[in-house]
């Protein structure tokens, strides 16, 4: 078999898993699509260790290890999902935005600066050994 | 190397061993004891800045003196490297006395925000910064030490400051480090750009290579970095913005050692770094220097006729105190060199005075503003009044007073400038500069009118009369009126000192 | 140069033991009586010294370096300084002697007395100085000096509004004054007086420059000595106690101007358009000072109007080249305007008011103000044989021959002074008169406390009276006053100095002619305000009708430089602190805006979309990729 069989194979699977990774909404067909792009590693890497005639068979090695590591990743990944699941009843990534930055901080109102006794400031406050003792007039 | 040679650095040491000692005395103990360690630290870098003074020879006051050069970085080829001449000596002594009088004064006199131990700690800090940009004779030195001021500032005036209805302090206080970081960071690119071209940090090195090697077009680049950064500490106009809520904010001592210390350090770096290093920059730029000094002049006078707050009064003059120095700088000649440097020493006499009796001023009334202040001092403090009254005097320049020198030196300067320099230009400076003088008096005699002066029975609701002068205050504040009078009737104690210094400057220079 | 010394530091000295006795009067009026009359002790030694002898000496007490020109603590005596001196400390003296009792109950007395002790000794500096930046030094203390004193009594508002504009006027003058300074020592190379004397022969500096630079100069004697434009202060000045008005506002400081273009006089003959511009200037302030005189209601004010006009006469005098005629009346006008001074004091303590018109037919009840003060205004009339009657006379002499010697060009300059100077010997006689008839006859007033005032108050009087009367004879013998001043006069002709000679015998005596002219004049002046005066026994200054006013407010100069001066400036500074809050303040804040509104630009590709994430994170690979490609394929 000439290279270029398992060598377009590869890419074709390489690049619908692209496709699912990044235009998918649903996140299990996102693990789905890594779990493509990882298989499709590995048969580019039989492919070459065949094609290569490698004695120590790295390729082959390789893959084995490959496939070991999927797996676990894969376990994990569900297992996040489900989580995700259970608490916003949504695997929709469109949906899912929890890590954006807002205008008022990551997850609550920021410290307001300019205020005049802003004592819980935590970005502020450079570890010295001043503590507040009473309350500002 | 001799014990004398030393005295530098046992200066700079002192001060940041007494930060750390007073920080780290545990307890309420530490607390009872901050205050006169304190004191004492900054009495002991006192004497070692009188030594360093006695030991000045001061027949050979162009050259440096007193160096300390020890290897400090070798891969980078930065050395550490102290030392005084006749520009930098009176600055050092200057600082070491408004600082220790501020210490001495903080024995009595605390900002509300209490904590003797940190305010102690931070103002020793602030010391060493300061001291060390005076004697500094690297460039990434200078710029270590110019660094080391700004976080005690921050603390100084965030913490221990007051806040108004218009700013907080700690608007003000990180409008303040904003602005000169920004100067700062513009400045040492300019740094870089020398090293860049000339292969090494050292001032004195640079100072007789006065520029060789360098191209105009890249001194006059470098000039300008430089020069910006040193604006904003200056301040010259338009850069000048955070003074004034910086100096209504901070407390006390804190203006004194702002304005009496830190806007000093802008107009040294220009004569010390921009001047010797990048002469023919400086030159080409010098124009636009004076020019935006005298718009400082009479922008900061006319602020300060309509302002109603003392504090920020203070602080604008200082606005228009430095744009003399700055056109005195302009003009590179010996007598503009001479009276800006002179000009500089006086405003940190006098000004350091202004804001002393204020704040005692505003301990007082607890606010101050004319209205909170009320009038007729004259009647209700009369000795505390007298004093403002002289730092009033003293502050619009008139002759047998310190001021007189600088500002008579500077105008001297701007009528005959450098024959590189348009004279048309800098005449009228002068003439401005002129009617700046006027309008600072004016506001000045303004202010004595308002505060001190007035129909008794217009005195400040609350309190018919006050605590006159008190001793810790009489204490604190006489040595400068001392030294005000004496700068005034004998010039050349300090021209004896800088006249030389000016005169290898701009020999060397070209 | 002991002399020169004493008499600036025993006044210094006096002022500083003068602040440890606050609260003190008893020691801070023996303190101060004690300087003044050692400094007049000194003093007079000096010009005695000076008349016998002649005096010349001079030191210098140590250089200032500043990079150009040398400047040096110089000090000089001579002719000059030790007649000047000694006027100065004698009015001192009396001022000093008289407010112990004026000013007696005064809890600011010690302040008051060791503030007049410094003002003397800073006059001192300035008769004494051989440098010109000296000069200055002194120049100004006394003028921070006049500026405390006339606000000595700060609950007033007029006393405090004066004492401000006194200050701020003369500054200006000032700032020219110092440019001025820097013109003369940069242009020849040297502060120092005396030098300056010895180069002004050798063609200085070109004659536009050395013009401009005398205008400069000028500028600071117009301010000092309350010429036009800069006389609006010293009618409000008036608001000090009535001692500070006879010292500062009579007799010194606003002397000093005249002083200082007799001590610089040889570089002003070298610019002789300088010298008349101050001729014409002066002769326009003598007419209208006098006019203005004429009218004011408050006693103070018409002896304030006829000081502004007087030192017109000694300007005129040194503008028309009569050297010791104009010096000469300034002896006589310190004694004689220091005399009407106290005397006006003497009345106000008495009556407890300064308004003319509330007074009357005191010569009842103080004979011996009465007559001193009948004394003073006589000289300043001009009638023989008081002192006043010479010094004029002098004046007039001297400007006829300056009609005579001067070249066409500018013979129009002393014509102009002279017919002026007449005009307003008429003038004066009528404002004198007015104040003479409505202070001493008329209707009695009642006053509080219905006595003559106390002799430490009458003694100064009597003393300055003497001096009226007796200084006149100064002038009759040519070469007294001229010898005493040390005067070495140049021959001046139309192209320029030729030579330095020794005075000619100068006329002091007084001409027929003008003498004649002079007291006609003065005569008409005299019987027309008495007519008016029968008349109305109030103010016959109501008969001048709608020109009262005008007159009073000194002719609306100080209303113009209110609304092109002081308001502008108001307007600016509201302006300035406007733009420096929205304009430079608002970039800086605009700076942080335009910060926080970038991050919250690019913030919002931070929006949680993993995605959106991935695939940018891949497309910069790529990207990096076919850098690296191609950068290693070149």
């Amino acid at each position: 078999m000439h290279l270029a069989v398992p060598l377009v194979i590869a890419s074709a699977l390489f690049a619908i898993g692209v496709y699912a990774v990044l235009a998918r909404r649903n996140a299990v067909l996102v693990l789905m699509g890594v779990e493509l792009m990882l298989n499709a590693v590995n048969l580019l890497l039989v492919a070459f260790d065949v094609y290569l005639r490698d004695t120590l068979h790295t390729g082959q090695a390789l893959t084995l290890f490959v496939i070991t590591i999927a797996a676990a990743e894969i376990g994990l990944g569900l297992a996040i999902v489900l989580a995700v699941f259970r608490g916003s009843a949504t695997i929709d990534l469109d949906l899912l935005r929890t890590l954006a930055d807002h205008d008022d901080g990551p997850d609550h109102d920021g410290p307001d600066l300019d205020a005049p006794d802003a004592d819980e400031d935590h970005d502020t406050t450079i570890g010295r050994q001043a503590q507040r003792s009473g309350s500002p007039p | 190397m001799s014990a004398e040679a030393r005295v530098l650095l046992a200066m700079i040491i002192v001060p940041a061993l007494g930060s750390a000692v007073v920080a780290l005395v545990p307890g309420p103990r530490g607390d009872r004891v901050a205050r006169p360690l304190g004191a004492i630290f900054g009495g002991i870098t006192l004497v070692l800045a009188v030594v360093a003074v006695l030991a000045f020879d001061h027949d050979a006051a162009g050259t440096f003196q007193l160096e300390t050069d020890l290897s400090w970085v070798p891969a980078l080829d930065l050395r550490f490297h102290l030392g005084v001449d006749g520009i930098s000596l009176p600055l050092v002594l200057l600082t070491a006395l408004l600082a220790f009088l501020c210490l001495a004064y903080t024995m009595r006199v605390m900002p509300k925000a209490a904590q003797p131990r940190a305010f102690v700690a931070v103002l020793l800090l602030l010391e060493v910064g300061l001291l060390g940009t005076f004697v500094a004779l690297d460039l990434v030195l200078f710029f270590l030490f110019f660094e080391v001021v700004l976080i005690p500032m921050w603390f100084v005036i965030a913490v221990w400051g007051d806040s108004t209805p218009s700013s907080t302090a700690r608007s003000a206080a990180n409008t303040f480090i904003l602005y000169t970081l920004l100067g700062s960071a513009v400045m040492v690119l300019g740094f870089l750009v020398v090293h860049a071209e000339t292969g090494t940090f050292d001032l004195v090195a640079l100072a007789d290579g006065a520029g060789a090697g360098m191209a105009r077009g890249t001194q006059v680049i470098a000039a300008l970095a430089m020069l910006g950064g040193l604006a904003v500490k200056t301040p010259m106009w338009p850069l000048h913005t955070w003074l004034p809520d910086a100096h209504t904010a901070a407390p006390t001592v804190g203006s004194v050692l702002l304005a009496g210390a830190l806007l000093k350090m802008g107009t040294y770096g220009m004569v010390r770094v921009v001047l010797p290093v990048v002469p023919e920059g400086t030159e080409a730029l010098a124009p636009y220097l004076g020019a935006l000094g005298v718009v400082g002049i009479l922008y900061g006078s006319f602020a300060c006729l309509a302002q109603t707050d003392l504090k920020r009064l203070i602080a604008y003059s200082s606005v228009g105190h430095m744009g003399f120095v700055l056109l005195g700088i302009s003009t590179l000649t010996p007598a503009g060199i001479n009276g800006a440097l002179y000009a500089n020493v006086a405003h940190g006499l006098i000004t350091g005075l202004l804001f002393f009796v204020v704040g005692g001023i505003k301990d007082r009334h607890g606010s101050s503003s004319f209205d909170g202040v009320g009038r007729a001092l004259y009647a209700r403090a009369p000795r505390l009044a007298a004093i403002l009254a002289f730092a009033a005097v003293a502050s619009l320049g008139l002759p047998g007073l310190a001021g007189f020198w600088g500002e008579m030196l500077t105008l001297l300067g701007a009528y005959d400038p450098s024959s590189a320099l348009p004279r048309g230009l800098y005449l009228t400076l002068m003439t401005l500069a002129g009617v700046g003088a006027v309008l600072t008096a004016a506001y000045l005699l303004q202010t004595v009118r308002r505060v001190c002066q007035g129909p008794i029975a217009d005195a400040a609701p609350r309190r018919s009369s006050l605590e006159d002068v008190s001793s810790i205050e009489a204490l604190a504040w006489s040595p400068l009126v001392v030294l005000v009078v004496l700068l005034g009737v004998w010039p050349g104690l300090l021209l004896g000192l800088t006249d030389p210094a000016v005169a290898t400057l701009l020999g060397t220079g070209g | 140069m002991t002399p020169a010394l004493a008499a600036i530091l025993v006044p210094a000295l006096a002022a500083l033991v003068g602040l440890t006795a606050l609260g003190r009067s008893r020691r801070a009026a023996a303190v101060a009586v004690g300087g003044a009359f050692v400094t007049f002790a000194v003093t007079a030694g000096t010009a005695i010294a000076n008349v016998v002898d002649g005096v010349a000496d001079s030191a210098s007490y140590g250089l200032i370096p500043n990079g150009t020109a040398p400047m040096q603590v110089a000090l000089r005596l001579d002719g000059l300084s030790a007649t000047v001196a000694i006027m100065v400390a004698a009015v001192a003296l009396a001022v000093q002697i008289y407010s112990v009792s004026y000013l007696g109950g005064d809890p600011r007395y010690p302040s008051y007395a060791a503030l007049i002790s410094l003002f003397t000794a800073a006059m001192m500096l300035v008769v004494h100085a051989d440098d010109l930046i000296i000069l200055l030094i002194g120049w100004e203390v006394m003028g921070i000096c006049s500026y405390f004193l006339v606000a000595h009594h700060w609950e007033l508002r007029d006393a405090r509004r004066a004492g401000v504009k006194a200050f701020l006027v003369t500054r200006i003058g000032d700032i020219a004054f110092m440019f001025g300074i820097f013109g003369l020592g940069l242009g020849s190379g040297t502060f120092k007086i005396s030098d300056l004397e010895l180069l002004v022969g050798d063609d200085l500096m070109a004659g536009n420059t050395l013009t401009v630079v005398t205008l400069l100069l000028l500028a600071g004697v117009v301010g000092k000595s309350a010429q036009l434009p800069l006389q609006v202060w010293l009618p409000d000045a008036m608001a000090g106690p009535t001692p500070v008005s006879a010292l500062i506002h009579a007799a010194t400081m606003v002397a000093a101007g005249v002083f200082l273009v007799a001590r610089l006089y040889d570089v002003f003959l070298a610019a002789p358009a300088t010298l008349a511009v101050l001729a014409v200037i002066a002769a326009i302030t003598m007419l209208g000072a006098a006019l203005a005189a004429l009218v004011q209601p408050d006693i103070k004010r018409v002896l304030a109007y006829s000081t502004i006009s007087q030192l017109a006469y000694m300007l005129a005098a040194l503008g028309v080249q009569a050297y010791e005629a104009g010096m000469f009346h300034l002896i006589t006008h310190g004694a004689f305007k220091a005399l009407l001074f106290l005397a006006a004091g003497a009345l106000i303590h008495v009556v407890g008011t300064n308004l003319l018109p509330e007074m009357g037919g005191l010569r009842r009840i103080m004979p011996v103000t009465f007559v001193t003060m009948t004394i003073g205004l006589a000289a300043l009339i001009g009638i023989p044989p008081f002192s006043g009657f010479f010094s004029k006379e002098a004046i007039f002499v001297g400007a006829e021959e300056a009609i005579h010697d001067g070249s066409a060009a500018t013979a129009w300059v002393p014509w102009f002074v002279l017919v002026v100077a007449m005009i307003t010997v008429t003038v004066t006689a009528a404002y004198a008169t007015r104040l003479w008839l409505l202070a001493f006859f008329g209707t009695r007033s009642a006053p509080a406390q219905p006595h003559e005032v106390g002799w430490t108050m009458r003694g100064p009087l009597v003393v300055l009276a003497t001096a009226t009367v007796g200084l006149g004879v100064i002038g009759l013998r040519n070469d007294w006053f001229p010898a005493w001043l040390d005067r070495l006069t140049f021959t001046v002709e139309p192209a320029g100095i030729t030579d330095l000679v020794p005075a000619e015998a100068t006329l002091l005596a007084p001409g027929l002619v003008t003498s004649i002219a002079s007291l006609v004049l003065a005569a008409i002046g005299a019987g027309l305000t008495y007519l008016s005066w029968r008349r109305t026994t109030a103010d016959p200054a109501r008969l001048l009708g709608r020109l009262e006013p005008v007159l009073d407010r000194g002719f609306g100069v100080d209303s113009l430089y209110d609304r092109i001066v002081v308001r502008p400036a108001r307007r600016i500074a509201a302006a300035t602190l406007v733009a420096d809050r929205d304009v430079v303040g608002a970039a800086v804040t605009g700076s942080g805006t335009v910060s926080q509104r970038l991050g919250a630009a690019v913030r919002r590709s931070q929006d949680g979309d993993l995605q959106r994430y991935l695939t940018v994170l891949l497309a910069g690979t790529v990207l990096v990729i076919v850098a690296a490609w191609t950068a290693a394929g070149t």
